[in-house]
């Protein structure tokens, strides 16, 4: 289970930051290759980065699966609780059980909704970097998949303890270093 | 009727608590399998191909790079400098946080990480001048919002993305209201600084001014990478945002050495989810656009308006209830992505210049962001200064009158967001 919880956190990670190095390599390489250096010239015209784009939109899209999954464990997805606030606590129990049993519902379909499409594809390759889409979209089960799994997790400890996991948009790291000391930072 | 349905089912829904992308995507599986026969294999690509757009690809670039600024130091010296600019004036300290919030805008996406970015470190050195609490929390709430609306801008993505609207065009009509409103509540600031005779500082040399400048430079050059970026055609939004990401890592874990290298896996990790979360929401906000057109709510909408001889005055009246409204429920990004392509075609048809459209749902969202019960700005800003939201609901309200009334500049100028873009792009 540990082992899970790592592989998301630094698959989703990794993703983030390697789209962001590929955008960025490649808009360096338009404008370095635009640059008339003799031999570095020819040598960059010569690389393609045309893949770029494509390569970023899946890594982005995969990040977004199971990044959404993360997401559910950490308690970040966020829902109207205007009504869940004002209600008794037996009527806000079972709220959030409906609440989190339709998560894990949707989730579930939208799981089989993806290896459906996933099983009946035909041969198709994605445009430029021709990687089958079958395994481009295996997000769509697989993400979804592990998202439905952590929705009934959270019911689960939610039943057993009645604790939700909270994220707090409030909370700042290292803030009150920064308050206290504000040492390190004067330099540069 | 089906549109009644629809509604309907979205807001019971939503009223459990459950996420606001979980209801979207339940009421379209719902009414997809009971009413209609669309292939489910459609449903699923549509999973798909509702993120798979290399603009919406801009939001977690963003997100990084205001994270990576956020944490590496870039907000304090822009602090510093604008306290050298401004602060010998009324109300010194809260008009610098007016500016700083301002300068952060130009090179974040996002509301509440303005807040935190700046109210973090302004807010206690406030206090410790003598402020009242409730001051510095009102100034800091609700110049925060200036983040989305001053581009870079992570909800006029999401508006472009929904409408096919261009992202430069959008940027670029935010910077006139963006400093206007910020002029506005520095003018605010300073009234209610006069009128209370809080503390003043020493007015700083010009020297000082310089070097606060030249330590804050690498952060300022942000908005000249993005923004000059952008409107030299040299990138494309996305990429722009990619290029902020980078140069943003660069200098906080190079230049100014205030983000270890260690620390940098937690902030993309942060970064990740916050995106994911949001991405998420986009996808079934597409899944549920496409089952409103499908069934050609927004045409009828459109031709039920005009029929009823709304006039665009009345129109944009209506709009502005209706954001504000809900702003009272919902964080900006679902409400941009649920109404926008439902009030879209309306403006369309009743000629309103989609791009000034835009910074309308702009302006709205920054107010809703203001106010309970989920003003993020205000939950941030309750995070930093440990006072309750009922009491800092109090402390917002002259600046949140200041952006009412900008609202409705706003809303019935449209020069005010077009002159810029038409300058450039005609």
């Amino acid at each position: 289970m540990k082992l899970l919880d790592h592989l998301e956190e630094w698959l989703i990670a990794t993703l983030l930051g390697a789209a962001t190095l590929v955008v960025f390599v490649a808009v360096l390489h338009r404008y370095l290759s635009g640059l008339a250096i003799p031999g570095v010239q020819d040598y960059l015209i010569s690389l393609n980065t045309s893949w770029a784009q494509e390569a970023c939109i899946i890594m982005g899209v995969w990040m977004a699966k199971f990044g959404a999954a993360y997401g559910v464990r950490t308690g970040i997805h966020v829902g109207v609780d205007v009504l869940v606030n004002r209600v008794n606590h037996a009527w806000r129990t079972r709220l959030v059980i409906v609440a989190l049993l339709a998560g894990a519902l949707f989730t579930g379909i939208v799981g089989y909704l993806g290896a459906h499409l996933i099983w009946h594809l035909e041969d198709q390759t994605s445009e430029v970097l021709e990687l089958p889409m079958r395994y481009v979209y295996l997000c769509l089960p697989l993400g979804s998949w592990l998202m439905c799994f952590r929705f009934l997790q959270v019911l689960l400890a939610f039943v057993r303890t009645g604790d939700l996991p909270q994220h707090d948009h409030t909370f700042v790291e290292g803030l009150e270093q920064e308050i206290g000391a504000p040492g390190p930072g004067g330099k540069a | 009727m089906n549109a009644f349905l629809i509604f309907a089912l979205l807001i019971l829904l939503m009223l459990t608590g459950m996420p606001v992308s979980i209801s979207l995507g339940l009421t379209v599986l719902t009414f997809l399998f009971t009413m209609t026969d669309v292939p489910i294999d459609a449903v699923a690509i549509k999973l798909f191909s509702g993120i798979e757009k290399f603009e919406i690809m801009a939001i977690p670039f963003f997100i990084l790079a205001g994270n990576f600024l956020t944490h590496g130091g870039v907000a304090r010296r822009m602090i510093n400098f604008a306290t050298d600019m401004v602060g010998h004036w009324h109300g010194g300290l809260a008009l610098a946080g007016v500016l700083a919030c301002a300068l952060f805008a130009a090179v974040s996406g996002s509301s509440p990480a303005t807040v935190v970015a700046i109210g973090s470190i302004i807010l206690p050195a406030m206090v410790a001048q003598g402020y009242p609490k409730r001051f510095g929390a009102g100034v800091i709430t609700t110049s925060g919002a200036l983040g989305i609306l001053i581009p870079p801008s992570i909800v006029m993505v999401m508006y472009s993305v929904t409408t096919n609207t261009s992202v430069g065009q959008l940027f670029m009509a935010g910077v006139v209201p963006g400093l206007m409103l910020a002029f506005l509540l520095g003018l605010t600031t300073w009234f209610l600084a006069r009128k209370h005779n809080y503390p003043r500082m020493k007015k700083a040399s010009w020297a000082q001014r310089w070097s606060s400048f030249r330590k804050s430079f690498w952060g300022l050059m942000l908005i000249v990478v993005v923004m000059g970026g952008i409107y030299s055609g040299k990138f494309t939004p996305t990429e722009a945002a990619a290029m902020s990401a980078m140069y943003a890592f660069f200098i906080s874990v190079f230049v100014y050495k205030d983000l270890k290298l260690k620390q940098v896996g937690k902030v993309l990790l942060d970064s990740a989810s916050l995106s994911a979360m949001l991405l998420y929401i986009i996808t079934n906000a597409m899944l549920f656009s496409f089952l409103m057109t499908s069934e050609g709510i927004p045409q009828a909408m459109a031709s039920w308006i005009t029929g009823q001889g709304m006039g665009m005055v009345t129109f944009l009246l209506v709009v502005n209830v209706i954001l504000l409204v809900a702003g009272n429920f919902m964080e900006p990004s679902s409400i941009v992505l649920i109404l926008a392509p439902i009030l879209f075609p309306v403006a369309v048809a009743l000629g309103i210049n989609p791009v000034h459209f835009g910074i309308i749902m702009v302006v709205n969202m920054e107010i809703g962001m203001c106010h309970p019960p989920v003003g993020l700005n205000l939950y941030v800003a309750s995070g930093i200064t440990k006072m309750g939201i009922s009491e800092l609901t109090v402390a917002v309200l002259p600046w949140l009158m200041t952006m009412l009334a900008f609202l409705v500049l706003v809303t019935y100028v449209p020069q005010i967001s077009l002159w810029l873009p038409n300058l450039i792009y005609n």
